[in-house]
Order: C-alpha cells, then structure tokens, then sequence
C-alpha cells in the first residue's frame, strides 16, 4: 500500500482537513450550533477493505453522495447513523422517518458537501462543480461500495479522506469521505507540489 | 467473507459463503448440488476494457470464467453448474448514468453465464435495496437478506 508516501497522506489529510473546516461553516449557519470538525484520516486500502473500515457492514446508516465534476472527477459522501440522522432533522425542526426528512438530510448534504467541493477546488486550483445530491436509506456497505465501484474502473485501490463534523452541544456527527477518482489524486498531489 | 473485487469456492461441508451489503454489486453463485461444491464472486463492475489487476476479480469479465474455474478445480462438474444472482440494485434515488451500474453489471453477469451455458436458477436483483447474500456449501442453500428484513431462502437443499 506504499502508493502514496507518508509526505503525500499529510498533504491530503491537511487539504481534507481545510475543506472539512469549510463545510463545518457551512453547516454551522445551517444549524444555528457550533460545529467541531475531528481530524480527519487518509486511508489507501484494497476496495475490498474499504466498507469495513468505514464501520460495520450491515449496520443501517443514511448517505448522501455528490459528485465532482470538472477538472478531478470524484464522489462526496456523507454517512448520517439512524440516530444522527434524527438528531439533524430535529436540529431542523422536521421530524424524523416523514418525508421532508429525507429532503431535509439531502439539503444538509448539498450544502456542506457542495462547500467542501468549493473550498477543495479553490484550494488547488481546479474547476471542481458539485453534482446535484442523491440520498439513499439502507445498509452501510450496500451504501458505500455502491460510490466506490462508480470509481472502481481505473484501480482497485480506495483513497478515502474522511472526517467527522460533530455539532457541539448534541451527540450528533457526520462523517464525511472524499473518494478521488485515482488520476484525480495525483493531479492533486502534483498541484500540491509533493 | 467476499468483499467487493473478492471470489471464493469451496467444497467443505458447514462452510458458508457471504457477501454483505451488496448494493450495485453483484453477488454471483454458483453451485454443483449433487457434488456440494459452490462459489461466490462479488463483482463490481461489467467489464473491464481488457487490462487484468493481478489478484483482483472486480470485473464481471474475468471473475465469471475464474469463478468456473474455481469450483470446477474442486469438482464441480461443468454441465452441472446453476448460477443465482443478487444484487444489482440502484441504490440511490437521484439517478445518474454512472449509478446505474448496477443494471449493467447484472446484463454483463447473465451474457457472460450465457457465454458458458450456466443456467440461472434463481435471482433477486435490481430494486433500490442493498442485500447481503449467505451460500451454505453442504448442504447446499442459497439465501438473501435485505436492510431491515428477514433472510429469506432463494435456493433450498
């Protein structure tokens, strides 16, 4: 897994984390509460050893995926647990499980995940557009491998930036995975001069 | 355990094949029921434009002929093999021509089957809900989960 040396992990893990802070903003006018960001992880494992990392398989989450389009093809995704999930809708005065709740975690996604896109493109100087948000209610792996295998045809190796956004005062995150198409990656790197 | 890009075949008795949380993944099958042989792959993607990834099956282009391989080496016997299919699904409500994966993951799998004259026996494919699969060598079941339901039996012994 020496793909990436450790110089380049901290490069990407500085730029996850200045995005992250971007889109904790973002969501912290949103929500009206103060939002801590943790530090975030780069991962460089097999695909087949991603879904595990991320938590269990099995386990019922929320996601939120936008695409990246423009000069670093890439997927955005946001992992809400049941009870987190319930916590933001509540954070947004809709209630959980109705239909706006789906709607209201969607907006939640498109606004912080289309602010780190942003705050990512400015940062290494690349056109980066969001795509509209998709939202999906189900298993956790069935969740993520599905954005992985979208980039799963140029290597089988998963970069993953992921951070956590943790609303200060409520038990309440999200987290939060950057998943570059690989020549994407090494754009970024090369943009970062390491 | 057969994670994404992963195949396995076995032939020993009490052993279980699983993929879990197949979203546009496919899981592939296939058994030998009188012989109690039988394999799984988790493929991921169709096709793989013809540049091989030492050790990775995530391609429905190579892991279908290795999977056959597989189970074949541990005595299937090849007229006998049956395919069942799960997965496949569009897991994501908004749909954008890359998230449909799945459905062309699941017409690569069954034209490939098709190419050597494997029989589909049983499937649970497409829908927007990811599943896990479970493949019990011997006796020979096969059966598929959904988030949230009961496992329910595709193929019973």
């Amino acid at each position: 897994m020496s793909r990436y040396t450790d110089l380049q992990l901290d490069a990407l893990r500085e730029l996850a984390n200045i995005g992250s802070g971007t889109a904790s903003t973002a969501l912290s006018s949103l929500l009206g509460r103060s939002v801590d960001i943790s530090v975030p992880n780069a991962f460089v494992l097999p695909m087949a050893e991603a879904v595990g990392t991320i938590g269990d398989p099995e386990s019922e989450a929320t996601g939120v995926v936008l695409g990246i389009v423009g000069d670093m093809p890439g997927s955005v995704l946001l992992l809400f647990t049941p009870k987190d999930a319930e916590l933001m809708c509540g954070l947004l005065g809709v209630e959980a499980g109705s239909e706006f709740a789906v709607s209201a975690l969607m907006e939640i996604g498109n606004i912080v995940g289309a602010s780190y896109i942003n705050a990512l493109g400015q940062m290494i100087g690349m056109e980066l557009e969001p795509t509209p948000p998709a939202a999906a209610t189900d298993m956790l792996a069935a969740i993520v491998e599905t954005v992985l295998a979208e980039r799963a045809a140029a290597g089988d190796i998963a970069l993953l930036l992921d951070s956590d956004l943790v609303v200060e005062g409520e038990d309440c995150s999200v987290s939060f995975l950057l998943v570059p198409d690989q020549g994407g990656v090494d754009q970024m790197l090369e943009r970062l001069g390491v | 355990m057969v994670r994404m890009g992963e195949l396995a075949a076995s032939a020993a008795a009490g052993d279980v094949l699983v993929s879990l949380g197949l979203g546009s993944c496919i899981g592939l099958a296939l058994l030998d029921r009188r012989v109690g042989v039988a394999g799984l792959a988790h493929v991921v993607l169709p096709a793989s434009g013809g540049t091989p990834t030492p050790g990775s099956w995530r391609f429905a282009d190579f892991a279908v002929p290795e999977l056959v391989d597989r189970v074949v080496k541990l005595g299937a016997r090849r007229p006998m093999l049956e395919a069942v299919l799960v997965g496949g699904a569009s897991m994501f409500a908004v749909s954008n021509s890359s998230l449909e994966v799945g459905q062309r993951n699941e017409a690569a799998v069954r034209e490939l089957l098709r190419a050597e004259r494997i029989n589909v026996i049983a499937t649970e494919t497409g829908g927007s809900r990811g599943r896990t699969i479970r493949v019990h060598v011997s006796p020979q079941t096969v059966t598929v989960r959904e988030a949230g339901g009961v496992e329910k039996a595709l193929v019973t012994a």
